[in-house]
């Protein structure tokens, strides 16, 4: 019984459960094709009327799985994936399942307001969308006139940050456009890979998983992380006897599948990574053929490992020598076909530019690139932009994978982009770090200190500020410095608080997007469109940020009359249109270049040499390591854990934890902590504490979870619990915030991400 | 045809989408589950083995809720434990005489996964089946299941050697044939479930004067408990059939409901199998000594 059988005869139901509804009787096969129709369930919502399906993008994770969604009478009734989808393949996560209990959420945002309390006070009063767009139309227009355009930061965040942090922000003129996607995930992974390939590996990892027979997961923690794909892969992988090798402090779900689970110390994986290159090279199991043919600095990097003996690493890492070597020839085993995932969230202790490039250069050493059961090549799909004036400003944010600096010269550092008045980017580049996408947390001093300029207004869309960026306490010292704070959101997140003007977005099942064009083994377009009205007064982020642009001058940016007008204009540059998509299941695949094949003996790699860069002349020149360096970090103080933060199957981000649906599942987060390090301090499991970090900084309550999958120097939680906004019913207080203990971060010299692993917490007894 | 479903715990990550899809699809009320997911791991850092536990009806062939059930609310077609949610009386016998402790009451009615009776019969997939992401979840034919269990438990021996298949057997042959990457009773399957007759269940556990009362109703006031209880069955509206029983067609006599329910002409004798002496233990046999959480 095929998978894709299944999806068909879910299908078939749907119809016959349509039919039934409207016509009020029926036949359908049942699995077999022998059973008679024999149900007489009439309140089941798919008898309650004709069931209509519409096509979307998942919006309850950045994964952007394609769905289908069931809508019944108005009302969305249930979501599956979408069989068509290269990422969904018809099945869908928890998430994904909650999205019809996301849309229904009472807090939601329901109309524009204005602040007429205080910042941080949370009072407001209602507005049309006419007196709120007015409003911040005259707002900007005044920063502009006062200080130029580049005082005004934009953030943004998912689905539907393209509008503002990339194509309003733009338009406006302001360099300083930033998505926490960046600097606060993904850019060490994606500058790694620039400095090493020459270009950046894309928001979605790029691994030939079908014909994968070991995966090597570094902190990676699939299944708890439960992006749908690499769920399917993962237990694909492991059903056929696959290899599975996790190096996590923690037992994660994914390690209990593991052949192989090394339980590292914190902070020590670069240590790990040199070893293993170590042992590839000195019992010669790696890869010649690719050494030769594709890389550069071969020599330097066998020399720079020569002394990084498992022994050696061993002492770091708290691992045994004979566990590394063992690991090592596993993984040698199978390779090229083994693969060490790049992983997602890599923004960890402030070297993780140079981890990442550990990582890419032990896949290499593997020859695990360019073929099948690798990493492959990925590329973006064919698909014209709507054709528009030049910009104000060229690369705003760049997304989590571009590099707007970036000019394929070969220089490390490129020229800056300027803002209409001259001014480039205030986040630093070039002078506290090296190069990348625009570093969103160091946007916000700018807002308080003035330097180098001050950036006066912010635009925050979906961008969940106090519960993603370092140091809480200072980012709302610098919401209240701001003087004009306008938040797009469909959840009254905390910082909404603090805004002078709340736009109430409708939710992914309510509205159209931008198509998504995204980068994949076979790229493809996928379809975000309506299946309901926007509940309450709420509006799609596109008409926003069309209805704001009109009213700050930037009409000839938003030339379409309507969306349907924009979409059927860049379909067409793939003959195709809206109705032409829904044919083919909302989804058009192209063919893409994975492979080295595909090259027709052409290198892929575009970094200065054209090869794959394992000594790094760029970096060398700017006085950084041109090999990576195992750096130790810094170790808890006495009495304290390191505080290590990560996901749950059921919740995103900060984003999830008031769905009722899902907060039904885990309502709150709990502290891991090793079973014998609780009990050292007389505490058990279900115990409530309080947790005080290495600043003096405390959140709580908490409630423990004394186990034995955690090692003894680290405590975990899962990430964006604590809300404190009593607006979220579900989530208000529930658990403890993992980012308000975060009021350090370590910057990465390279690519300016904030390494956010870095703090330390003590518990306390709940007084 | 009797139908089952795989249920693969070498391959079950925790997710909980099963949980959630079933919940919405089948719109259940709040604080209904038909699926709980739990760690099950054991061992001491870092020697540490285990997974998940999904633990779900397992719609066993000698159902002890069936057996029990004195109003035919619980019933078996086509190899599944089904539910006829109008004609429970809340007696709970099913509750405490179930071994695997899966029936919970709601609102005053018990309830349980019924395997997606109303959904499948109309040719779909059971909704936990269908979005399941790490392929730990299958439905079909019980044959077609069994063999498939098989299959899987020998490609995973090398790296699972007590691997083996679970509910061939087990109280008369299980609707969920579990594949198990390790000895059952340690992801909490007992070897030997006990299946308690409901002779053994209304001697021991039921008062004489309640027994009298409950039988009563269920035998003789099957219509009259149906309209006393439609209002909270509201909130159970998935699947309870309310139309006329002579209109429930299927050759199992009890499609949607009430058929099964007593007097109704053709449903099911509930009390069939029950004449036989029973082990007679209402102790749930499931223990969570092992669940972190």
């Amino acid at each position: 019984m095929a998978r894709a059988d299944l999806q068909i005869t879910r299908r078939q139901f749907l119809k016959a459960g349509a039919a039934t509804g409207a016509g009020g009787a029926a036949a359908a096969s049942g699995l077999g094709g022998t059973q008679a129709f024999a149900a007489t369930s009439e309140d089941a919502w798919y008898r309650q009327g004709e069931i209509e399906t519409t096509f979307n993008v998942c919006d309850m994770c950045p994964w952007h799985c394609g769905i289908i969604v069931h809508t019944v009478d108005g009302e969305v009734r249930k979501i599956d994936g979408n069989p068509n989808d290269p990422k969904a393949r018809g099945q869908l996560c928890p998430r994904g399942q909650g999205g019809v209990s996301f849309m229904n959420d009472p807090d939601r945002l329901q109309a524009p307001m204005v602040r007429t309390g205080e910042r941080g006070e949370g009072k407001f009063q209602e507005v049309s969308w006419e007196q709120a767009l007015d409003l911040i139309a005259q707002e900007l227009n005044k920063i502009k006139e006062r200080s130029g355009p580049e005082a005004l930061a934009v953030f943004g965040h998912n689905a539907g940050d393209w509008w503002w942090a990339d194509h309003f922000a733009q338009a406006w003129g302001t360099p300083n456009a930033a998505k926490p996607s960046s600097a606060l995930c993904v850019s060490p992974r994606e500058e790694a890979a620039e400095l090493t390939f020459g270009f950046p590996i894309g928001g979605y990892e790029p691994v030939d998983w079908a014909n994968l027979e070991t995966v090597v997961l570094i902190g990676t923690h699939i299944g708890e992380d439960a992006r749908n794909t690499k769920m399917q892969d993962l237990a694909e992988l492991h059903g056929r006897g696959g290899q599975i090798i996790v190096v996590d402090p923690r037992f994660s779900s994914a390690a209990t599948k593991a052949d192989h689970w090394l339980p590292i110390k914190p902070g020590t994986d670069t240590a790990l990574l040199l070893a293993w290159m170590h042992v590839f090279i000195e019992e010669d199991i790696y890869n010649h053929r690719f050494i030769e043919n594709w890389t550069t600095g071969f020599e330097q990097l066998a020399e720079h490992v020569a002394d990084k003996t498992p022994e050696w690493a061993a002492e770091i890492t708290d691992l045994s020598a004979e566990q590394i070597r063992e690991s090592a020839r596993a993984m040698a085993d199978t390779a090229p076909q083994t693969v060490i995932v790049p992983g997602r969230h890599v923004s960890w202790y402030g070297n993780d530019t140079q981890r990442m490039r550990a990582v890419y250069m032990l896949n290499v050493v593997m020859g695990a690139y360019g073929c099948e059961g690798c990493l492959h090549f990925n590329e973006q799909p064919y698909l014209d932009d709507y054709s528009l004036p030049p910009y104000q400003v060229e690369g705003a944010a760049g997304g989590c994978a571009a590099d707007p600096d970036d000019d394929d010269d070969g220089e490390l550092l490129g020229e800056l982009a300027d803002g209409p008045t001259g001014k480039t980017r205030a986040d630093g580049v070039q002078e506290r770090f090296l190069r990348g996408p625009v570093a969103l947390q160091e946007l916000i001093e700018p807002m308080i200190s003035g330097e180098p300029y001050r950036i006066e207004g912010l635009i925050c869309y979906a961008t969940n500020l106090l519960h993603s960026v370092p140091k809480t306490e200072r980012t709302i010292e610098a919401l209240k410095e701001l003087e004009l704070f306008v938040a797009i959101d469909v959840l009254p997140m905390e910082h909404i608080a603090y805004a002078d003007i709340v736009l109430p977005e409708a939710t992914y099942l309510e509205r159209y997007d931008d198509l998504y064009a995204l980068a994949h083994k076979t790229p493809y377009i996928a379809l975000r469109e309506p299946a309901v009205e926007p509940m309450y007064d709420t509006r799609p982020g596109w008409w926003i940020a069309k209805e704001l642009g009109e009213r700050v001058g930037l009409e000839q940016y938003f030339p379409w009359d309507d969306i349907e007008e924009y979409l059927n204009t860049r379909l067409r540059s793939v003959g195709s249109d809206l109705d032409d998509l829904r044919s083919r299941g909302g989804i058009i695949v192209q063919e893409g270049r994975p492979f080295f094949e595909d090259f027709e003996g052409e290198s892929p790699f575009t970094t200065p040499s054209g090869k794959v860069e394992l000594y790094c002349d760029r970096l060398a020149e700017h006085g950084q390591d041109p090999v990576p360096e195992f750096e130790p970090v810094e170790e808890p103080p006495e009495g304290f854990f390191r505080l290590l933060y990560g996901r749950h199957p059921v919740h995103t981000f900060a984003k999830t934890q008031n769905t009722p649906e899902l907060a039904d599942l885990y309502p709150e987060n709990e502290l891991w902590i090793n079973v014998d390090a609780a009990r050292d301090l007389g505490f058990a499991d279900g115990d409530r504490v309080v947790l005080e970090n290495q600043d003096g900084v405390t959140d709580g309550p908490i409630k423990l979870k004394a186990t034995q999958r955690i090692r003894r120097d680290a405590v975990y939680m899962v990430h964006g619990f604590g809300h404190a906004n009593p607006k979220l019913s579900q989530a208000y207080t529930k658990g403890a915030s993992d980012n308000r203990l975060q009021s350090s971060y370590a910057l990465d010299p390279i690519c300016g991400a904030a390494g956010l692993r870095v703090n330390f917490v003590r518990l306390e007894s709940e007084a | 045809m009797r139908s089952a479903f795989l249920l693969d715990l070498a391959q079950c990550i925790g997710c909980e989408a099963c949980t959630i899809a079933c919940r919405v699809g089948n719109e259940l009320p709040q604080g209904v589950r038909y699926i709980q997911i739990s760690e099950r791991i054991r061992g001491e850092f870092p020697d540490l083995v285990g997974g998940f536990d999904n633990h779900r009806c397992y719609h066993c062939t000698d159902a002890a809720c069936v057996n029990v059930c004195p109003s035919g609310a619980l019933f078996q077609e086509d190899g599944l434990t089904r539910v006829n949610w109008d004609a429970c009386t809340g007696c709970e016998y099913c509750v405490s005489s179930c071994p695997y402790d899966v029936p919970v009451m709601n609102d005053g009615v018990a309830t349980k996964c019924d395997g997606c009776r109303d959904t499948v019969n109309a040719g779909g997939t059971p909704w936990c089946v269908e979005t399941c992401p790490s392929d730990a979840l299958q439905f079909g034919p019980r044959e077609e299941i069994v063999a498939e269990a098989h299959r899987r438990v020998d490609r995973i021996r090398d790296k699972y050697p007590e691997a083996q298949v679970y509910g061939e057997s087990q109280a008369g042959g299980l609707g969920v044939l579990v594949v198990s990457p390790e000895d059952p009773a340690r992801m909490g399957l007992p070897a030997a479930p006990e299946v308690p007759t409901a002779a053994a269940v209304w001697q021991e556990a039921v008062k004489p004067a309640s027994f009298f009362v409950t039988t009563l109703a269920a035998v003789g006031a099957g219509v009259l408990g149906v309209i006393a209880r439609r209002n909270h069955l509201r909130e159970l509206a998935h699947l309870h059939g309310d139309g006329g029983g002579e209109e429930s067609g299927g050759e199992h006599g009890h499609g949607g409901g009430d058929g099964a329910l007593p007097g109704g002409g053709d449903g099911p004798d509930p009390h069939g199998a029950a004449a036989a002496e029973g082990p007679g233990s209402a102790d749930p046999v499931r223990t969570d000594d092992e669940v972190e959480r």
